[in-house]
């Protein structure tokens, strides 16, 4: 049990970290990540969703019949995303203004549904919650790296401070839609070379 | 068939669960995302019609119906009576879609003291410079009881240029909001002595 419990904990934080290793959430992982508090708010807020969503379908795993399994994920889902949604809008209202569109579409976020089917709906509720905290800090800490990258080099400044003396010329094609692909797909590069140095197999999920 | 019974039967329950969970959280928090809207999107065009800070002016709020539609109005009292009312309207008919303006009236000296834009999805670089101060200018010290129209229309107001439309639309908007507060000075005035 002990075993099982560390390992579910720290998988999420390297063993199937999102959107590098479970290759699933990139749309908000390109769309949102100009700058690190974007990120950090948009990666907070899914793992929030994920916890809960975790707990909640797990808890239920014997009672939803498996015809309608998917339906009632998505059901589960859309509440704890509404809700999410709600709160931001009432606690942290220019953050929810800079999200927009991305914080409903939670919904239909892969790494929600794909822990719900994987892990969830075949594992007591403790452990699909700690799974959950892991996969989604993993996804967070992930979102504010691109964030932080994209935003130091893209606009000068770190979490809003400026970080290079004025004579820095910001690389600004990074905040603007190729740079999203360009960073993500360095840092994949990056994280294969280092497994593959490692020794590590290629997993995917 | 019993199977059947037991997918509606789930599926309703947790559809209604869901329902219930979201409405609490919409009652509870109703209020709040309420206020933190009006202080991001209604705070800045509030503070420069009334040149005061906008968590003074927040809270003095009433919400008349007219048409159906709820008409959001601020206003600030000088020596215990209402001296400026900011008055929220739609400018029907912009190129992008409807605009949200908030149109300042001085009751006093029965003058307007400016139109600011609350919200609008006009084209950057043509209608979209309807927030510049230049155009919303003109609407400092106009009477409030003759409408206002486009120059090209016979008025007062210098369209914005590439951009009448949208300059329209604040325009119809603003006499919707004269005609308001004339058809309503009575209820506004008993509304906001009740509070």
């Amino acid at each position: 049990m002990a075993n099982t419990f560390t390992e579910t904990l720290t998988a999420g934080l390297w063993r199937r970290i999102p959107p590098f290793r479970l290759v699933l959430g990139l749309c908000p992982a390109l769309a949102v990540t100009m700058s690190a508090e974007n990120g950090l708010g948009m990666g907070l807020a899914t793992a929030f969703v994920l916890i809960l969503s975790n707990g909640a379908i797990s808890s239920l795993r014997n009672v939803i019949p498996s015809k309608v399994r998917i339906a009632s994920y998505i059901v589960i889902i859309a509440t704890l995303v509404s809700i999410v949604e709600i709160l931001m809008k009432a606690y942290f209202f220019p953050l929810s203004e800079q999200l927009g569109i991305y914080i409903p579409l939670i919904v239909v976020n892969c790494i929600v549904l794909g822990r719900a089917e994987g892990f969830a709906s075949k594992n007591p509720p403790f452990i699909s919650m700690v799974d959950g905290l892991s996969v989604g800090i993993g996804y967070a800490i992930s979102l504010t790296l691109i964030g932080s990258l994209r935003e130091t080099f893209g606009a000068g400044t770190w979490f809003g401070i400026p970080v290079f003396s004025e004579s820095f010329e910001p690389m600004t094609f990074l905040v603007s839609a190729p740079g999203a692909f360009i960073t993500i797909g360095a840092l994949l590069a990056l994280q294969n070379i280092f497994s593959r140095w490692r020794g590590e197999k290629f997993i995917q999920g | 068939m019993s199977e059947i019974v037991r997918m509606v039967v789930v599926l309703s329950l947790i559809a209604g669960f869901s329902a219930a969970a979201l409405t609490a959280a919409n009652i509870q928090l109703g209020p709040r995302v309420d206020a933190q809207t009006d202080f991001y999107v209604r705070g800045p065009a509030l503070e420069r019609l009334f040149k005061k800070p906008a968590k003074e002016v927040l809270e003095n709020k009433i919400v008349i119906t007219s048409d159906g539609l709820p008409v959001p109005i601020f206003y600030i009292l000088k020596d215990k009576e209402v001296s400026d009312l900011a008055v929220e309207a739609i400018g029907k008919g912009g190129y992008g879609g409807d605009l949200k303006i908030m149109v300042g009236i001085d009751l006093v000296n029965e003058r307007q003291t400016g139109m600011e834009v609350v919200s609008h999805s006009e084209t950057p670089g043509l209608g979209a410079r309807i927030v510049e101060p230049g155009f919303r200018r003109q609407w400092q010290g106009l009477p409030i009881d003759t409408p206002m129209a486009l120059t090209s229309d016979g008025g007062e107001i210098d369209a914005i240029s590439g951009a009448s439309t949208t300059s329209r639309a604040a325009v119809n908007g603003t006499n919707d909001v004269l005609v308001f507060v004339r058809e309503h000075k009575d209820e506004i005035l008993k509304k906001i002595s009740e509070r």
